[in-house]
C-alpha cells in the first residue's frame, strides 16, 4: 500500500516533469557562463551548490568578472532574488507542522519552476502529508537535474575554443529572462527604465549605477501600474 | 575578477540572499504577512536588475554609448528569435553565431 506521502511525491514529479525539460539548456548554458568569465570547475560547481539560483548566479557573474565590491554583488543577487520574499510568503501556510530542518531544507530548494507548478494545487490540499510529498519531491527532482546540467555545462565549457567571447552566453540568457518577465506594459516599464538609467549613471562611482538603475526601474513599474490602474478605472 | 578566498565569500553572501529570501515566511511561520503594497512593488525587482545588467553591456563600448557595435546588433537579433520562436536553445545558437560571425567574418 501506497503511503500519502509517496502519492503526493509521484503526483508532484509528474506534474513537474514537462517544464523541468525546458531547464536544461538553463543549466547547461549557467555552467558554461561560469567557466567562461574564468571561474575553476571546483569555484563553479561551488557556486552551483552555494547560490543556487539561475538568475542570481547568471546576474552576477558580469560583476565578479569585473571586480566588483561584495556588497554590490550581494546587493544584485538580492534585487534578483527578491521575487521569492512573495513566492514564500504564498507558500508558507504549506509547511504548518514541519520541523525547522524541513523548513530550512524547503527555503534551500523553493524555485521558481516548482512554485509556478506545485503550489496552488498543494496549497488547495487538506492532506498535510500529501502536501509535504507533492512539495518535497520535485523539488529535490529539480535540484539534481540542475546540478547534474550545471556540471556537464562546467565540464563541457572545456572543449569550446577560447576566442568564442562565450560571456556573450551570460548576456543572452539575461536578455530571454527579461523578454519572459515583460508581459505586461508596467513590467516593460520597470526594465526599460532599469537599463536605461544604468546606462545613464554607469559615472556613479562603486558601480552604483546599476542600483540605482535597479531602484529606478521598481519605482517607474509601479508608477506605471497606479498609471494604468487610473487609467483603467475613469 | 575577483579570485580566491574574496569569490567564496560572495558565493556565501549570495546564498544568505537566496535562502533569505526564499525562507523569509517559510522560516517565521505564519506569523508574517506581506504588505501588499511592497508585494506589488518587489515583483517588479527582477525586471529591473536583469536589465540594469543587461542594457550598459549592449550599448556602453568600454564607457562609451556605442549604438553600432556587434554585441547590440546579435542583442536584437536575440530578441527577435526569443519572441518569434519557443525553443529554449535558439536564441542562444543564432545569437553567438551572429556575434562571432560578426566578429571574426567581418572582423568587427
Amino acid at each position: 500500500m501506497e503511503s500519502v506521502f509517496r502519492r503526493g511525491a509521484r503526483e508532484g514529479v509528474r506534474d513537474f516533469l514537462p517544464l523541468s525539460v525546458g531547464l536544461v539548456p538553463w543549466a547547461v548554458v549557467t555552467g558554461i557562463a561560469m567557466r567562461s568569465i574564468g571561474l575553476s570547475e571546483i569555484e563553479s560547481l561551488g557556486m552551483n551548490l552555494l547560490v543556487y539560483a539561475g538568475t542570481a548566479q547568471l546576474g552576477t557573474l558580469p560583476l565578479i568578472a569585473a571586480g566588483a565590491p561584495l556588497w554590490l554583488i550581494m546587493l544584485t543577487a538580492l534585487a534578483l532574488n527578491l521575487r521569492f520574499i512573495i513566492f514564500s510568503a504564498s507558500i508558507a501556510p504549506l509547511f504548518a507542522g514541519r520541523s525547522g530542518a524541513e523548513r530550512l531544507a524547503s527555503s534551500y530548494l523553493l524555485v521558481d519552476g516548482v512554485y509556478a507548478i506545485c503550489a496552488e494545487k498543494a496549497l488547495k490540499s487538506g492532506d498535510a502529508q500529501w502536501r509535504w510529498g507533492y512539495f518535497i519531491a520535485p523539488s529535490i527532482f529539480n535540484w539534481v537535474m540542475w546540478q547534474l546540467f550545471v556540471a556537464f555545462g562546467v565540464f563541457g565549457a572545456e572543449f569550446v575554443p577560447h576566442d568564442w567571447s562565450l560571456e556573450f552566453m551570460v548576456t543572452i540568457a539575461l536578455m530571454v529572462m527579461v523578454l519572459s518577465m515583460v508581459r505586461t506594459r508596467p513590467m516593460l516599464v520597470a526594465a526599460l527604465a532599469g537599463g536605461l538609467g544604468a546606462v545613464l549613471l554607469r559615472g556613479l562611482p562603486l558601480r552604483l549605477g546599476v542600483v540605482a538603475g535597479i531602484v529606478i526601474g521598481i519605482g517607474a513599474g509601479f508608477v506605471a501600474e497606479r498609471w494604468q490602474q487610473r487609467r483603467g478605472a475613469a | 575578477m575577483i579570485e580566491g578566498a574574496w569569490l567564496w565569500l560572495a558565493f556565501v553572501l549570495m546564498s544568505l540572499t537566496t535562502v533569505g529570501t526564499r525562507g523569509s515566511f517559510i522560516l517565521l511561520g505564519e506569523k508574517g504577512r506581506l504588505p501588499p503594497v511592497l508585494q506589488r512593488a518587489l515583483r517588479y525587482a527582477p525586471a529591473a536588475a536583469l536589465s540594469a545588467l543587461v542594457m550598459p553591456d549592449l550599448l556602453l563600448d568600454g564607457n562609451e554609448l556605442s549604438l553600432l557595435n556587434p554585441k547590440l546588433a546579435a542583442g536584437l537579433v536575440v530578441i527577435g528569435v526569443a519572441l518569434r520562436w519557443r525553443n529554449p536553445w535558439l536564441p542562444f545558437i543564432v545569437g553567438m553565431a551572429v556575434l562571432l560571425g560578426m566578429r571574426k567574418g567581418l572582423g568587427w
